[in-house]
């Protein structure tokens, strides 16, 4: 039974984070936004919410129950699917933040990325045919020529076409510069495409007339490896003169999944008749850094696809909190007396406000990646552009891993509020659960953004991304100084700041040294700690932002105290483990490092 | 055709900020409320649209559609977000929330209809708030035009409106001349309930009312929105209505378990009085 009165996400908060937190209403001040005004901010996002409660979530569950099906060929989705597309379509999400020269509105990456949170939430299959379309669309507009833009850009962006990222190949997941689907030159221009690709989500659907693939390939004779590896556009139908023609891609077998069961994830065979035709984008060799180059915008919304899922479950978990009699207080002894309900027992209020520490700690934190991601392309000055371009480089494998990892405690954490109601799937939460695995495992694992973290981002420029972060926790101090947030909670993140900061260095030395293993031996724990330290920076300022709030007296005093202790926990609970985590990384702790696989 | 919607804001009523009232007791506390247009004034809107498009998609404008609305500076948004649906043309009354009664808002929407000449007027068959379910009513008598209440349906036919109402026990339908007032309920916004001339009679709207794409929020921000001030449309700013008291509803009492049929029938007669 899905409560329909779940907001998915709370307007206020989402009000909150954008606008008292990071002041989004500033970006307007840069000359690309200039267009915009607070005011249109909030008529998209009350726009966006209301589609995605009235349209997109009604049709969540029953999506989730009867996944697309494969059959002649072709993959047909949910009838509601159907109904859906048009309209999310209309709606104009799919190019929002890209400039006018492309048809888009310049809708700075926060507001857009707070509106696909709502999508996110209410459908997350249904939200995306968009940001899948809006990602593939977005490579053939940095990389492609006048062209390929007008085939394929044009009709991706406006949502008459879709688009897909087919990249994993069996031996190709994690180690994409393992990739085997071959690209033999013509004389006419385009390449032969030949080779399979697995787990393409959106590669295949009875929405539109026809579905365009970005595919990485290996041009005949290219050199092995990363630098081996090109971008290709490879259009399920390709037009012709005479109108769309079959381009001799087919649907090989659809994946059969455990959640996002309304997009279909489909096992794509290109050039089985040798016709396959894919257009290089770009220069040969290039695809991967291509790849690369869009990378942060696909990883912050793979975090707040996480978030989001954890947030409905959240949601859904209070209301049921509220109403859920069980048990009596300890200090009731009287058995004739009622039933209170559960969320009067103290430990189920900790999971809910774990819950709430981690969704909102998260939303956060993706907000004001997309807001870094904004200030890296469209920041006043050369300046501010490189700085936050280090800040968003250096923030966004935790902007996707956190919400992913934690948001699937969170989740669980929503079926264990509905006790055995929860995990019956008469009840949506151990639906939200599995929807919600997925997040750990693609767009790069919890593994991978670890290695990217600690191996690459938190040791660029000799230490210069540690120390942009650091100002930003410095600012943030100041600000919840100044609004009278307790002196301990801000001597506890800047603590842990200058802990973080100490830790990355000594494993760098472990490099430096020679040992890189030892340095990458607790790359995972490293992970864990740097993220408890950003979302306790995150918390320090919706904590200041909370007491600002309240020293306002605008009636709100209810949402800011809920802030308020959100904040002391993440602070109380969760930064003291650094430490402990540090220690692991600097010990080299090497248990599973000497485990040999024949003692499993 | 040419039609005038009157739009009202109302205190959003899912929002956790509930309308609040003071001690005094002597009227609502309207700082930090939230807002949101009055549902019945929404589908009004939408059945503007719809009488003023073809229905074909891409959907072609036929008509005008122009809003208008009582209040501050921050009503405003009100009017844009319908200029983002799709009407043309906003005006905003300049007043504010607590210098109005039903009776002032239709002797100025009189004087604003002699100034714009609409067709027909559109409008909510009442306003959440207040449920008054007046203004509609008055604006007719003032103007002296035929008027249909609480419609569920409208044709539009050479100069006339038919709409039908729904009526206990059945419907009952109308046919009224322009200009005319018509205020619609809820089933204004079902799929097949409201054809212009140019709409094919197999054509299905989305049901509801539609959204506003975001590309259009952009272009809304180019539409004419004027603003005039309320002495000029009604020199007399009376009011008609004195709001004395406000109260909250009794909060709703716990329920109970009963025993057996005996206790639940003698507690349904006593307590409840219901039997
Ligand atoms: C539902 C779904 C949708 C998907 N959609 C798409 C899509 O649209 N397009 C697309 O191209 N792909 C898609 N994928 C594929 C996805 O990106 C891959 O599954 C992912 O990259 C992992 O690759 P893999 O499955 O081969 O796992 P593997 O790479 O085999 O990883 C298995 C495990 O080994 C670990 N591991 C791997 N390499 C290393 C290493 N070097 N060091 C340490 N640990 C390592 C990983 O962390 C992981 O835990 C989708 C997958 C799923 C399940």
């Amino acid at each position: 039974m899905a409560d329909q009165t779940n907001p998915l996400l709370d307007d206020r908060d989402l009000d909150f984070l954008l606008y008292d937190v990071l002041h989004a209403e500033r970006l307007v001040e840069l000359p690309d936004f200039a267009d915009h005004e607070r005011e249109t901010f909030d008529l998209l996002l009350k726009t966006t919410r209301r589609f995605a409660r009235e349209v997109l979530y009604p049709a969540y569950k029953p999506m989730d129950e009867s996944p697309p099906v494969l059959a002649n060929g072709r993959v047909t989705v949910h009838p509601m699917m159907h109904a859906i597309y048009p309209k999310l379509a209309e709606l104009g999400l799919i190019n929002a933040s890209r400039p006018a020269s492309v048809g888009g509105m310049s809708l700075p990456l926060t507001i857009s990325t707070a509106a696909m949170a709502y999508l996110m939430a209410a459908n997350l299959s249904a939200a995306g045919y968009a940001f899948l379309t809006t990602g593939a669309a977005h490579l053939i507009e940095a990389f492609g020529d006048e062209d390929l833009k007008a085939t394929y850009m044009r009709p991706m962006y406006d949502g008459t076409w879709t688009g897909t990222m087919a990249l994993t190949e069996p031996q190709a997941g994690s180690s994409l510069t393992d990739v085997k689907t071959a690209a033999t030159p013509t004389d006419r221009g385009h390449f032969l495409i030949r080779g399979s690709k697995t787990f393409i989500s959106g590669g295949d659907h009875d929405l539109t007339e026809n579905i365009v693939n970005l595919v990485l390939a290996r041009i005949d004779g290219a050199p092995p490896g990363i630098k081996g590896v090109s971008l290709f556009v490879v259009p399920r139908r390709r037009p012709t003169r005479e109108g769309l023609v079959d381009n001799d891609v087919s649907t090989a077998g659809v994946i059969h999944k455990i959640g996002w069961r309304g997009l279909p994830s489909v096992i794509l065979s290109f050039g089985e008749a040798s016709d396959c035709h894919g257009y290089l984008l770009g220069e040969p060799h290039k695809g991967i850094g291509y790849m690369f180059q869009m990378m942060n915008e696909a990883r912050i919304l793979v975090g707040v696809s996480a978030a989001a899922t954890a947030s409905a479950a959240y949601h859904e978990s209070v209301a049921y909190a509220r109403v859920r009699p069980q048990g009596r207080s300890m200090k009731q002894r009287d058995p004739a007396a009622p039933q209170i309900p559960i969320i009067e027992h103290a430990d189920v209020r900790r999971m809910l406000l774990r819950q709430k520490a981690i969704v909102e700690g998260a939303l956060c934190l993706s907000l004001a990646t997309s807001r870094y991601a904004d200030l890296a392309f469209h920041g006043a000055t050369p300046a501010a552009r490189s700085h936050a371009a280090l800040l968003l480089d250096l923030l966004t494998p935790v902007a996707k891993s956190f919400p992913a990892e934690k948001g699937f405690e969170a989740n669980a954490l929503s079926v264990q509020i509905h006790g055995g109601y929860g995990y019956s799937s008469e009840y949506l939460p151990e639906a939200w659960m599995r929807d919600q695995k997925l997040n750990t495992i693609h767009e790069g694992t919890t593994g991978i953004q670890s290695m990217d973290l600690l191996g690459r981002k938190a040791v660029a420029g000799g230490g210069a991304a540690i120390r942009a972060l650091l100002e930003e926790i410095t600012e943030a101090a100041t600000r919840a100084r100044t609004a009278d947030v307790p002196v301990s909670w801000i001597d506890a993140v800047t603590g842990a700041g200058a802990a973080v900061a100490a830790i990355t260095a000594e494993l760098g030395a472990f490099a430096l040294g020679g040992d890189v293993e030892k340095m990458m031996l607790h790359s995972v724990d490293y992970l864990e700690l740097f993220s408890v330290l950003v979302i306790g920076w995150q918390w320090l300022q919706q904590a200041a932002a909370a007491r600002e709030g309240l020293a306002r007296q605008d009636g709100l005093g209810d949402f800011y105290e809920g802030k308020l202790c959100a904040a002391q926990y993440w602070i109380f609970t969760e930064i003291p483990r650094i430490p402990a985590l540090a220690e692991l990384c600097r010990s080299g702790e090497d248990s599973y490092g000497r485990m040999k696989p024949a003692w499993f | 055709m040419k039609i005038l919607v009157p739009l009202k804001r109302v205190a959003d009523p899912d929002n956790a900020n509930k309308v609040k009232i003071p001690a005094a007791g002597d009227k609502i506390e309207t700082t930090g409320l939230e807002w949101k247009p009055n549902p019945f004034d929404e589908y009004a809107l939408e059945a503007a649209l719809r009488l003023t498009e073809n229905g074909q998609t891409p959907k072609v404008r036929a008509g005008e559609v122009v809003v208008v609305t009582f209040g501050p500076k921050e009503t405003e948004q009100t009017l844009r977000a319908a200029l983002a649906t799709g009407a043309d043309r906003a005006i905003r009354i300049d007043t504010t929330d607590d210098k109005l009664d039903g009776d002032l808002v239709a002797r100025a929407l009189a004087a604003l209809i002699e100034k714009e000449k609409p067709d027909v007027v559109v409008m909510g068959k009442q306003a959440v708030d207040g449920d008054s379910n007046q203004v509609g009513q008055i604006l007719a008598e003032l103007l002296d035009w035929p008027m249909a209440t609480f419609a569920a349906t409208i044709k539009e036919e050479a100069g006339a409106l038919v709409v039908s109402r729904e009526v206990d026990g059945g419907v009952a339908t109308m046919r009224v001349k322009l200009p005319a007032i018509v205020t619609v309920d809820l089933r204004i916004v079902a799929p097949t309930s409201v054809y212009s001339t140019k709409t094919a009679a197999t054509f299905k709207y989305n049901d509801g009312v539609r959204f506003a794409a975001l590309p259009a929020i952009m272009a809304a921000k180019k539409k004419l929105l004027v603003e005039i001030k309320l002495a000029d449309l009604a020199a007399d700013q009376a009011l008609k209505v004195e709001y004395k008291a406000f109260q909250a509803p009794p909060a709703r009492k716990a329920g109970i378990k009963v025993k057996d049929v005996t206790e639940l029938v003698t507690r349904l007669k006593n307590e409840a009085k219901v039997l």
